[in-house]
């Protein structure tokens, strides 16, 4: 209740003072510095430590207390007191509201949801939208998926709800204080880095394989997105009106309702908008651990290499994800702007229409979707992939085939890559991510991704790590090449990049586990087809990070150089990738955290390495492996997000200059 | 002076009925253990570089003193950072001031619990921002009442006075519109009828125009004057035009650097500057507009007590060049029929020129 200003920044001017000399010195020579030191511990390793994998001495082997835990979880799940009394009922609650939901879908009929989602869209998000849903659903149930996408929508309704709440919470304790904000950013910004394969290993240890622990690990991964941006949102409060809220004598709970809450409200539906897409990827990929629905359909399908019927069910996965996608981020955009009466009226109007139409269909009796509304596509699409794998699979002239590039990629890309880095000494592996890290952040960054690489050593499964960093790196090159050349293709034509747009916007909402159908049906199996997949993933986010850093160089920049008389090609080199810099950094982060995520997932198409130790795992039961692979896979995300983590120096730099 | 037809809630305590706030020696000091500046005699008598340079510290404010008397507008003017936001803030502790006293109808503002601050925020004293501060989310009607809400009012009661406020501002109308569909001059509108709506017994005002551009502010500016005569409410006017302040003020804080350097009526900081910032400050003034003919009176000689136009004493220098220029004679200065002496030509041309020698001779 006392003064709304924040103290006073202070230190930076006495900090600039003394010493600014010699810290400035070591700032311009920093990187030949660290390259010195490097240089010098690269002798001394190769003198004392000599060459080869890492020593077995120095690991830890975990499996045997893994196994005793998981067994002990799986004796005692039925008698002891933490289950009976805590977790059991969080798990009953999930089965007991997922069943629920699903009732209810079931009792509305498909023309009764169908119905539903379309008047919701018109109502949040206007016409064309609620078209976009209509079709949407009406393709669900004609490709004859109309029960599974019922079961993944009620899993993810009660996901959603569970991730927003939860994050929702945690989002206002750190909006409302700072220490609490100090402590979860760190923790948020981690989870947010994680392959979601990771997050599956340590819910099924408790839960074990089923709908609770499908929808736990969704909440948990859906959850982060929802309280980052609502922390954002109620730290980001315009000063001036909170001031004037204050100044009217609003109590602190006044404050918070009346002001601060709606101030945020974009921020929060955005939020809710983000975690809807966070779960839903993660209701998908969960099928592994017995979520059911879309994604155990493709799945299932990808296990017998059965494209035609995966992409009978990734197409509705697709379809969802843009519905949820643009009917929620419609929603945040247009808040506020219909007057209340109106849109109240138009709600009741919508409510009216999807019970008669539920009604409707339950008095004609026809609640499951007509079976005589099917269309079988699986038939014609493996139809057709037969057709490409006798045709395209190899031998094309002069291009040669498919499965040729992946054979060849395999060959003179992937192994080679791999052989090098398992053939690095151990610790010239850790000296060069320390430098790497050290170059690009801070001695903070470099400690946390040396520390999670050696973790990876004493977990005894450094080799498949590398295994997986070769084929991390291999994406990273490819999706850096493609989509930092789009990129800036794209900041520069503005033909090219309002082409793009679209395809782009479609690709960053489909879930990860979608890009292996395709791929799948293009390359086979193997670890080629897990790269390609992980380039596909990545590469949009790279392609819009790379366009907006480009066409936000300062356009007096541009213009000083093009008045000196600068070629296109001058101004590209000299002026905007330099002053792009930030972003193209930026990018590569991205691009890398995003690969690892489908690289892991390739264990699942024949990708090898962790990801499939992790799946092995899951699927005989052998948890103890999982979750080495699993712990493995969080300490290769840490590791790959810190090296390339490059925001905090710079806001150090930033202070000081 | 006129009493206002809307009273305060608050009970008035009677021991300085005049004035309304009452500060004294007031400190606002920003930075580390800022409460070692004010108390230390050393420190106090530092200027603000130096300060900044030994402790790390700001005083936006320092050792200020002042009374805004009860129904007066009172101006504090001052150059961008001269510490108007910071002391305006502190009278009712939106920032809370390093040390000495704010009291309001007698009453110690410093010593007040939350839940008596908040009284004093609800009913007492309203603000009007610079930036306005609208909720973006509500119509122009629920922000006017948004004050009235927090109060507790019942929705259909505290809309109904809203909306006679919104009338008031001569927002008629525009009642559903939402902040972002409506100009500057329309958004502080709404920024002035919401802290109107609240009835406060003081309104106090943070540069509430300079975000607009000169014409809107005109009219602003004759709202706030319309205002002050029709209700007689008591003003606290932040400004760093000096034009806006002579216009609107009854007296005027001149402030540097976090002190008043000078505090009096507009005829007194453009007729008798305290120093040559505050001279340098008003010197593109028109003093004629400004001073009254008292500035440029002399006593009367003999029978020019009888001829000659007359005028009152409250005139200014410039009516009474017109008159002088249109009769030719020497003027009278009237006052209850009673003739306080004569301006003539060299008095008001001495006034006009800003030539201290001719003033001090009419005045004396
Ligand atoms: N929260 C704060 N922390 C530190 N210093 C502050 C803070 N608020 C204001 N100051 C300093 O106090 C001094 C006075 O600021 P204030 O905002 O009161 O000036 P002002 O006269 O209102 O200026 P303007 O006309 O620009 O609004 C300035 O030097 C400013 O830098
Ligand atoms: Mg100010």
């Amino acid at each position: 209740m006392t003064a709304t200003v924040t103290p006073a920044t202070t230190g930076s001017a006495a900090a600039t003072d003394t010493g600014s000399g010699v810290l400035r010195a070591l700032t311009r020579h920093r990187g030949r510095l660290i390259v010195a030191c490097a240089a010098v511990a690269l002798v001394l390793g190769a003198v004392f430590l000599g060459a080869g994998n890492w020593p077995a001495s120095l690991s830890v082997d975990l499996s045997g207390p893994l196994k005793s835990t998981s067994d002990w979880i799986i004796d005692n799940r039925d008698g002891h007191p933490l289950f009976l009394y805590f977790l059991g009922h969080v798990s009953n609650a999930v089965v007991v509201s997922v069943r629920a939901v699903y009732l209810v879908l079931l009792a509305l009929g498909w023309a009764g949801v169908t119905a539903a989602a379309t008047l919701v869209a018109w109502r949040v998000a206007g016409v064309r939208l609620a078209l976009t849903s209509l079709a949407a659903f009406a393709v669900c149930g004609v490709l004859g998926m109309w029960v599974p996408t019922m079961q993944t929508l009620a899993l993810m309704v009660v996901a959603v709800a569970a991730s927003v709440l939860l994050g929702g919470l945690l989002g206002l304790a750190a909006g409302l204080s700072d220490r609490m904000h100090r402590v979860l950013r760190p923790v948020l910004d981690t989870m947010q880095v994680l392959p979601a394969f990771a997050y599956l290993l340590p819910v099924v240890l408790v839960f074990g394989i089923g709908v609770p622990a499908a929808v736990l690990a969704t909440v948990i991964y859906a959850a982060p997105p929802m309280a980052r941006l609502t922390a954002l949102g109620l730290r980001d409060a315009d000063a001036g009106v909170m001031e004037a809220a204050t100044s009217l004598g609003a109590t602190g709970r006044q404050r918070l309702l009346t002001a601060r809450l709606p101030l945020a409200r974009k921020e929060l539906l955005l939020g809710v908008n983000q975690s809807i897409m966070m779960a839903l990827g993660m209701a998908v990929i969960a099928s592994v651990i017995g979520a059911g629905g879309l994604g155990d359909r493709v799945y299932q399908a990808l296990a017998s290499v059965d494209v035609g019927a995966a992409l009978a069910a990734g197409v509705p996965i697709v379809l969802l994800a843009i519905v949820l996608d643009r009917v929620t981020a419609a929603a945040g955009e247009r808040i506020g702007a219909a007057p209340a009466h109106r849109s109240r009226l138009g709600w009741a109007i919508a409510a009216a229409a999807t019970a008669a139409v539920a009604l409707g269909t339950r008095l004609a009796d026809a609640l499951t979707w007509p079976d005589g509304w099917t269309l079988d596509i699986a038939e014609p699409v493996n139809r057709a992939v037969d057709w490409m794998t006798a045709h395209l699979y190899s031998g094309v002239p002069v291009v040669g085939g498919t499965a040729d590039w992946a054979g060849h990629f395999t060959t003179w890309v992937l192994n080679p890559l791999r052989s090098g880095l398992q053939w690095l000494p151990w610790w010239a592996v850790l000296l060069t991510i320390g430098v790497l890290a050290l170059l690009i952040g801070t001695w903070r960054t470099a400690v946390t991704a040396v520390l999670a690489m050696a973790a990876i050593g004493v977990l005894g499964v450094w080799d498949p790590a590398l295994d997986t960093l070769s084929q991390v790196l291999a994406a990273v090159a490819v999706t850096l090449l493609v989509g930092v050349a789009l990129g800036v293709a794209s900041a520069r034509s503005n033909r090219l990049g309002r082409a793009l747009r679209p395809v782009l916007d479609v690709f960053q909402t489909m879930p990860q586990f979608v890009y292996l159908i395709p791929v799948v049906a293009l390359f086979g199996v193997g670890r080629a087809p897990a790269v390609a997949a992980a380039v596909v993933y990545a590469l949009p986010a790279v392609v819009r990070i790379t366009a907006q850093g480009v066409r936000a160089v300062n356009p007096a920049a541009m213009e000083s150089s093009r008045s000196l008389g600068a070629t296109g090609r001058q101004q590209l080199l000299q002026v905007q990738l330099p002053l792009a810099r930030p972003a193209l950094l930026l990018a590569v982060n991205q691009g890398v955290v995003l690969v690892l995520a489908v690289v892991v997932i390739g264990g699942l198409v024949g990708g090898g390495a962790l990801g499939y130790d992790a799946v092995f795992g899951l699927a005989q039961g052998d948890l103890a492996t999982g979750l080495v692979a699993g712990a493995a896979i969080v300490c290769l995300g840490l590791m790959l997000d810190r090296v390339t983590q490059p925001t905090q120096r710079r806001d150090l730099a930033g202070k000081g200059a | 002076m006129n009493t206002p037809p809307h009273t305060a809630t608050a009970p008035q305590t009677t021991a300085t009925a005049e004035s309304v706030f009452s500060v004294r020696d007031l400190w606002k000091v920003f930075g580390p253990k800022a409460e070692r500046v004010p108390a230390d005699q050393e420190l106090r008598g530092l200027d603000p570089a130096e300060l900044r340079e030994r402790t790390g510290c700001t005083a936006a404010v320092r050792d200020v003193s002042f009374d805004v008397r009860k129904g007066e507008v009172f101006v504090v003017m001052g150059l961008s950072g001269s510490g108007k936001s910071t002391l305006v803030r502190c009278l009712t502790r939106l920032i809370e001031p390093t040390s000495g006293t704010v009291s309001i109808d007698g009453e110690d503002v410093l010593s007040m619990d939350t839940g008596r601050l908040r009284e004093l925020r609800r009913h007492r004293a309203a603000m009007v921002f610079q930036h306005f501060g609208l909720l973006p989310h509500r119509t122009v009607l629920d922000n006017v009442a948004y004050g009235l809400e927090i109060q507790g009012v019942g929705r259909g009661e505290r809309r109904e006075r809203a909306a006679e406020f919104v009338t008031q501002v001569g927002l008629d109308g525009m009642e559903d519109r939402r902040p972002s569909q409506l100009s500057g001059g329309q958004q502080q509108r709404v920024g002035l009828a919401r802290a109107l709506a609240v009835d406060p017994e003081v309104l106090l005002f943070d540069e509430p125009f300079s975000a607009l551009d000169p014409l809107i502010r005109r009219d602003m500016q004759e709202e706030v004057v319309r205002l002050h005569q029709d209700e007689g409410r008591t003003m606290v006017f932040i400004t760093h035009d000096l034009s806006e302040a002579l216009k609107l003020g009854d007296r005027i804080a001149l402030m540097r650097d976090g002190r008043i350097v000078q505090l009096g009526t507009p005829e007194e900081i453009v007729g008798a500057p305290a120093d040559d910032y505050v001279r340098d400050f008003v010197r593109d003034v028109p003093r004629e507009q400004v001073l009254t003919v008292r500035s440029a009176m002399r006593p009367a000689l003999g029978d020019e007590r009888e001829a000659g136009p007359a005028l009152a004493p409250s005139a200014t220098v410039h009516e009474a060049i017109e008159a002088v220029a249109r009769t030719g004679e020497n003027a009278r200065v009237v006052e209850g029929g009673r003739c306080l002496g004569v301006v003539d030509h060299a008095g008001l041309l001495g006034v006009v020129a800003g030539v201290p020698a001719a003033a001090d001779k009419a005045v004396a």
